[in-house]
């Protein structure tokens, strides 16, 4: 019994002295000892008995009277790298030196740092934490008798997915690589892009257990400051156990978690990352995710493709409006349609009524619930053609056709002009992928609001829609700017994309300090010279 | 302690009073007293109009940044200045009851002849209601958007309706009597430009208060020419016919018949009407909290937006009986009845603040 | 306590909305519970007075078959009336008629496609004033039906074969546009009617239409609607008609002419471009209007009589301009005869003198038939097709 609770008192300790260590940062904790039995003993403890966990001890130093170890997980460190230029000069080089170490402790770290190590990034740490913690994101550390000090080694290196064709956001110019999960890689994309020196990564780790690294990045000058500060702030407040994906930043962060839309945005793109940054926002990187997040986000930047800066301006604006036409179809068009058969037939052209009333006559349903059935029958489908192994794909859409199309029309359940409806906004649910999301749940709103008030009840919640949009902000930044509240100059890039040259400023509604991009009055020109020349011949 | 955070400029300022004007009146025929001499009645009746907003606006320039209960509290002391305030708030509130009554009319006789009158209300207000609680702020960012449209459908059903048009059927100008003509652009001084008086609370809120008075004319202004050019697009379509229809507006949109394609748009007047009138109800409607508010000190007017909705719901089922008696009230008893809220009470409170000499001891307590 | 607040709110919010949808939605109605009208008319029986309504209604599913699979198109296009039903139901006034009228059908009536108001002799002579309010004080009437006056009864113009279309009240509507287009009648909608029939002195107007028979493919009787005169009303009486070149006549002087054909001896002309103008003139209380008409046309067809020159081409004008003339003045003839003011020279008068006409107003009735009339047409003869000389 006492036994059992001394026992129970002690996990109870363990606990603490756990939660402790977990909340607590490394600077208030243990450096290492001279001892390196005892540095060894701590950092099993700490890392358990996992078998992934390396602990290689070896002698070093001509004489091999120094013991040694060195820790790194395995499956985090490249190996080659570590046989090679960390194992090899410390256990083959080291012997070569004919001078005796053994008297000089203390400088062996840094000699081994300065002239024995054949990798790039070192560091010098004395906290045994830090070297915990070092160890678990991928480095090697090198520990040595009678030194309080240890070398973090970053050898990482570990099987990664190479950077590939973005897969959600395609284009047809633009270029073809996306962020993949290493957030290093991605760091790399972006600095390819942007050489600017003031272009900056803030890291910090986010999750209690999964310790995330989490980069922020800017460029200095032109991400305003009080921004930057915070999207800092937001990220500390964070107290989760794991950081998965970006999108759970995304939720943590977001301004307005209740609403419909989301108010940060993201994307899988360097071009149009780097191009944000550039514009004034922030982006934030987050390793293990092959997305980035860019913050503030407004309404217009889900109609905005990168293909549309690196397509001719006129095809660009026509683009932009097709979008915006077939979003608010896909909103629209089932809640009109309903409504417009059961509240307002005399709206209709009276040969467009005649054929519509043809389709319908004998149908069992109600149009509303025929119209809801149709609308949960293509999200079930769709679900089903995104979530299924690809192999089955095929069943599904062949199954679907059949299903929803022609056998529900000749069997009498739905009418065709229903199918016709539901099949045009289901294609246009597809144009503006960003807010496919708001989009589908607002259809089945309009739909409803459609088939129990008519175009009435449409129109209130489209006004309730609107001002709900026009009370988002996103990070300070009003959702719906710069159409409203009215940006002219911000114009420019919102139902028509103007010319590259001509849009020399950022954004004034993201409010950065640098305003202008390039200078004005870039328009081509035919040079002067030539056309003189051509005048005289 | 402030009630409301948010801050206008003065284009949305502009932009809410157009939305507000436009309110009722994109539906009910301003001036249709005056037949189809009604544009003359609302050019008038745009001058009067215009003068009423001089005198409101002159006295929210002397108190830059208040609302008038803050003003009358100012100007009459606590208890004599409360008394008028509420005495305002109560106009607001009836004005939006009105407008509610106006709204639920027209739906009931163009669109929902079945459906109770009370849902429809109630339904507008719950959308107004949740606007009012998000502020000043976004109910000026959704004019933007939702006023734009308004115009751009009113010049759309224009240029269909067009080849109806005959401008002939606009002579003899001057056909009706002289003493009907003004009162008929009294009345529509009143009714819809006079109106803009609720924005004594709402003018606090521009962001540039020098500039709001010229944002306030600007508005009035372009509603009104707004509304002249529909006065003339409905005489001209309707004829004689425009003084007997109860929605000339509604009815000349459904003469648009552009090859049997582009025809039976009248809907998008009805849709018009919905959205104008959502302004009209929730500048009064925010008008009213917003006064209660600073009256008995609340912390925040969100509370009493729902209690106060749903007692101008049922002012609005029960005040009015039936359409004939809307429309002499609207023609008869609302440009008298309004005479007081309208002009007396800016114009004294503008006169006793000289005497007082008041906006200067503000600065000088400031 | 804050979340709490909210979610009192949301259970309210909630409270309101769930009526909606349990009540149901009081006005919605599905089309297949809808009896969609197409054409209306108006009979009285001049001997007990009973007004009987005629229902022309579309049956939607008879189109669906003609416009659906292709097998069976061609014989169910053999059978056009098959597309639309007709009803009817007699009673003492117009919604006496129409509440006779439920007793016999399965579904709810639906009157806002209604292209046509059809109005039997007897019931336009009689008065159409009550029937008329009981469309307009309801919203579901729309102000651009076309009016019509039946020759004989409504009900049989309503009951012949739709020809060509597939409605037979849209082929008629559209029978009467196209008679307008080619200035033969006017086209009158119900709000046209009203307007004049507001003005108190300008007499309202309506096409007539009459039933013809033809001899069909099979060697049956085959019924066709045809447009034959113009009805004029005096108040919402109808008093006399206009004959095709009379109506014509009034279609010049109203500004109605669009495009057309002018036959003049030797020549045919198409009609380009018409305008025209009324412009009453006051003096010494009498009134002399003018009707100003500004004409052009191509030549179409020429008997050759005499060589293409321009001395020709001023004949042919002169020609012209004297049938257009005398078209214009038969219609004045009639109008007087008639005392029916179909032009609106009163209105025209009123537009000018507005002070003088509060008189003339009340007396208009004995001025009319004494106005003096000159009418003022303006010619000119464009092209001459695609030779250039007469063949012979």
């Amino acid at each position: 019994m006492p036994g059992f609770l001394f026992k129970k008192l002690h996990f109870k300790k363990i606990l603490n002295h756990e939660q402790k260590k977990s909340a607590g940062q490394y600077s208030s904790s243990v450096s290492l000892s001279q001892n390196l039995e005892e540095n060894l003993r701590v950092l099993r403890e700490a890392l358990g008995s996992s078998s992934d966990v390396i602990i290689r001890d070896m002698k070093i130093s001509s004489d091999s009277n120094i013991d040694a170890a060195v820790v790194y997980i395995d499956g985090l460190v490249d190996r080659a790298l570590l046989n090679h230029d960390i194992l090899r000069p410390l256990m083959f080089n080291l012997q070569l030196i004919k001078d005796n170490l053994s008297h000089n402790h203390k400088s062996l770290i840094d000699y081994i740092k300065s002239s024995v190590l054949t990798v790039g990034q070192i560091t010098v740490v004395q906290d045994i934490d830090r070297v915990i913690a070092r160890v678990l994101t991928g480095h090697t550390a090198i520990l040595a008798e009678g030194a309080t000090r240890a070398l973090l080694i970053d050898a990482k290196g570990w099987e990664t997915r190479r950077i590939e064709e973005p897969k959600n956001e395609l284009s047809i110019r633009g270029s073809k690589e996306s962020f993949t999960e290493t957030l290093r890689t991605n760091t790399a994309l972006l600095r390819r892009k942007i050489r600017d020196p003031r272009l900056t990564f803030e890291s910090l780790q986010i999750g209690e257990r999964s310790k995330t690294d989490v980069s922020i990045a800017y460029v200095q000058g032109i991400t305003p400051d009080n921004l930057i500060e915070e999207i800092k702030q937001r990220l500390q407040r964070i107290d989760t156990d794991i950081i998965l994906d970006v999108s759970y930043l995304e939720q943590f962060i977001e301004d307005s978690p209740s609403s419909l839309f989301p108010t940060v945005g993201s994307s899988e793109r360097p071009d149009v990352v780097a191009a944000r940054i550039l514009e004034g926002r922030a982006a934030i990187l987050v390793d293990g995710s092959p997305m980035a997040l860019t913050v503030p986000f407004l309404f217009i930047e889900g109609f905005q493709n990168p293909d549309d800066y690196y397509a001719r301006p006129f095809f660009a604006a026509l683009v932009r409006w097709v979008r915006l036409l077939g979003y608010l179809l896909s909103i629209y068009l089932p809640g009109i349609f309903v409504s417009l058969k059961t509240f307002h037939p005399e709206l209709f052209p009276t040969q467009l009524l005649v054929s519509v009333a043809a389709a319908r006559e004998g149908l069992p349903l109600p149009v509303v619930l025929e119209a809801l059935l149709m609308l949960l029958l293509f999200e079930i489908l769709r679900e089903a053609g995104l979530r299924m192994p690809r192999s089955l794909g095929q069943a599904v859409s062949i199954v679907g056709a059949l299903v929803i199309g022609q056998a529900a029309v000749s069997a009498g359940l739905v009418g065709a002009p229903m199918v016709i409806v539901i099949a045009t906004t289901a294609i246009a649910s597809f144009l503006v992928i960003l807010f496919a999301e708001p989009g589908a749940l607002y259809r089945f709103i309009m739909t409803l609001a459609g088939g129990l008030l008519g175009l009435f009840g449409i129109v209130l919640v489209s006004i309730e829609m609107l001002s709900h949009l026009a009370s988002l902000r996103s990070l300070g930044v009003a959702y719906l700017s710069p159409v409203t509240p009215l940006n002219i100059r911000g114009l420019r890039d919102t139902f028509i994309r103007a010319p590259l040259w001509a849009m020399d400023s950022r954004p004034a509604s993201l409010d950065s300090p640098n305003t202008r991009r390039q200078s004005s009055g870039q328009m081509p020109r035919p040079p002067k010279t030539s056309s003189q020349q051509g005048d005289t011949q | 302690m402030l009630l409301e955070n948010g801050k206008i400029s003065s284009l949305q300022l502009s932009l809410l009073i157009i939305g507000f004007i436009f309110g009722a009146s994109v539906i009910i025929a301003p001036g249709q007293q005056a037949g189809h001499d009604a544009w003359i009645a609302i050019a008038l009746g745009l001058m009067e109009g215009l003068i009423i907003a001089g005198i409101f606006t002159v006295l929210t320039q002397h108190f830059k940044g208040k609302t008038l209960v803050e003003i009358n509290s100012l100007v009459y002391g606590k208890i004599l200045g409360n008394f008028i305030s509420i005495l305002f708030i109560w106009y607001l509130f009836h004005l939006g009851a009105l407008v509610l009554n106006n709204y639920s009319r027209f739906l009931k006789l163009e669109l929902y002849p079945a459906t109770p009158k009370a849902l429809t209300l109630i339904l507008i207000m719950l959308v107004c209601a949740l606007t009012v609680r998000r502020g000043i702020e976004v109910l000026a960012r959704c004019s933007l958007i939702l006023v734009t449209i308004t115009i751009l459908m009113a010049i759309f059903d224009t240029l269909l309706v067009a080849p109806h048009m005959d401008l002939q059927n606009l002579l003899p100008i001057l056909d009706v009597p002289i003493g009907k003509l003004l009162w008929t652009s009294h009345a529509t001084a009143i009714f819809p430009f006079g109106d803009a008086v609720a924005f004594l609370m709402v003018l606090a809120f521009v962001n540039k208060p020098e500039k709001s008075r010229s944002a306030v004319f600007k508005g009035i202004l372009i509603a009104g020419l707004v509304l002249i050019g529909v006065a003339v697009r409905n005489a001209a379509v309707l004829g004689q016919m425009v003084a007997i229809y109860t929605y000339p507006t509604y009815i000349t949109a459904q003469v648009i018949d552009i090859g049997d394609v582009l025809t039976r748009v009248e809907v998008l007047v009805a849709i018009n009407l919905i959205t104008m009138g959502f302004f009209k109800i929730s500048v009064v409607y925010y008008g009213t909290v917003l006064g209660l508010a600073q009256v008995f000190n609340l912390r925040s007017y969100r509370p009493i937006i729902l209690p106060i909705g749903i007692l101008m719901v049922i002012l609005a089922l029960t005040n009015v009986s039936n359409t004939t008696e809307m429309f002499d009230f609207a023609n008869q008893g609302y440009p008298i009845y309004t005479i007081p809220f309208q002009i007396a009470i800016p114009l004294i409170t503008l006169l006793v603040a000289k005497l007082r000499k008041l906006p200067q001891t503000r600065g000088e307590q400031a | 306590m804050k979340r709490k607040h909210r979610l009192t709110i949301c259970l309210l919010i909630l409270l309101v909305i769930i009526p909606v949808f349990i009540s149901g939605c009081w006005d919605s109605i599905e089309l297949n519970k809808l009896s969609i009208i197409s054409g209306l008319g108006w009979d009285i029986d001049a001997d007990t007075g009973q007004l009987t309504l005629t229902f022309q209604s579309i049956i939607p599913s008879e189109i669906k078959s003609a416009a659906g699979s292709s097998g069976d198109v061609g014989q169910k296009r053999g059978d056009p009336l098959h597309t639309i039903q007709l009803d009817s139901s007699t009673g003492s006034s117009a919604y006496d008629a129409l509440n006779r009228y439920s007793q016999q059908s399965s579904r709810r009536t639906f009157y806002q496609h209604t292209q046509l108001y059809v109005f039997g002799h007897s019931a336009a002579e009689k008065g159409i004033y009550p029937l008329l309010d009981s469309i307009a004080r309801n919203p579901v009437n729309r102000p651009n039906v076309l009016m019509a006056v039946a020759e004989k009864k409504a009900s049989d113009t309503l009951s012949v074969e739709a020809g060509m279309e597939n409605i037979q009240a849209i082929g008629m509507a559209a029978q009467i546009k196209l008679s307008a287009e080619y200035s033969k009648f006017p086209v009158v909608t119900y709000l046209e009617f009203a307007q004049r029939l507001l003005s108190e002195t300008t007499a309202p107007l309506a096409p007539m239409v009459g039933i013809i028979e033809q001899t069909g493919p099979e060697g049956d009787r085959v019924q066709k609607t045809r447009i034959s005169a113009t009805a004029v009303f005096k108040g919402d009486k109808m008093i006399g008609q206009l004959n095709e070149d009379e109506s014509r006549g009034l279609l010049w002087a109203i500004n109605k002419i669009k495009k057309g054909f002018l036959v003049i001896p030797g020549a045919n002309l198409e009609i380009v471009s018409a305008k025209s103008k009324i412009v009453p003139e006051l003096q010494d209380d009498k009134i002399m209007i003018t009707i100003a008409i500004d004409e052009e046309s191509n030549l179409l067809e020429y008997d050759g009589h005499q060589e293409i020159s321009s001395d020709l081409l001023q004949d042919l004008e002169k020609g012209q301009a004297r049938e257009i003339e005398s078209q214009v003045m038969a219609a004045v003839e009639k109008s007087r005869a008639l005392n029916a003011d179909v032009f609106g020279f009163g209105e025209a008068v009123h537009r000018k003198y507005k002070k003088e006409w509060r008189d003339l107003k009340a007396r208009w009735d004995e001025i009319y038939p004494y106005i003096e009339i000159v009418v003022k047409v303006k010619t000119q003869v464009n092209e001459i097709g695609e030779i250039n000389r007469s063949l012979n």
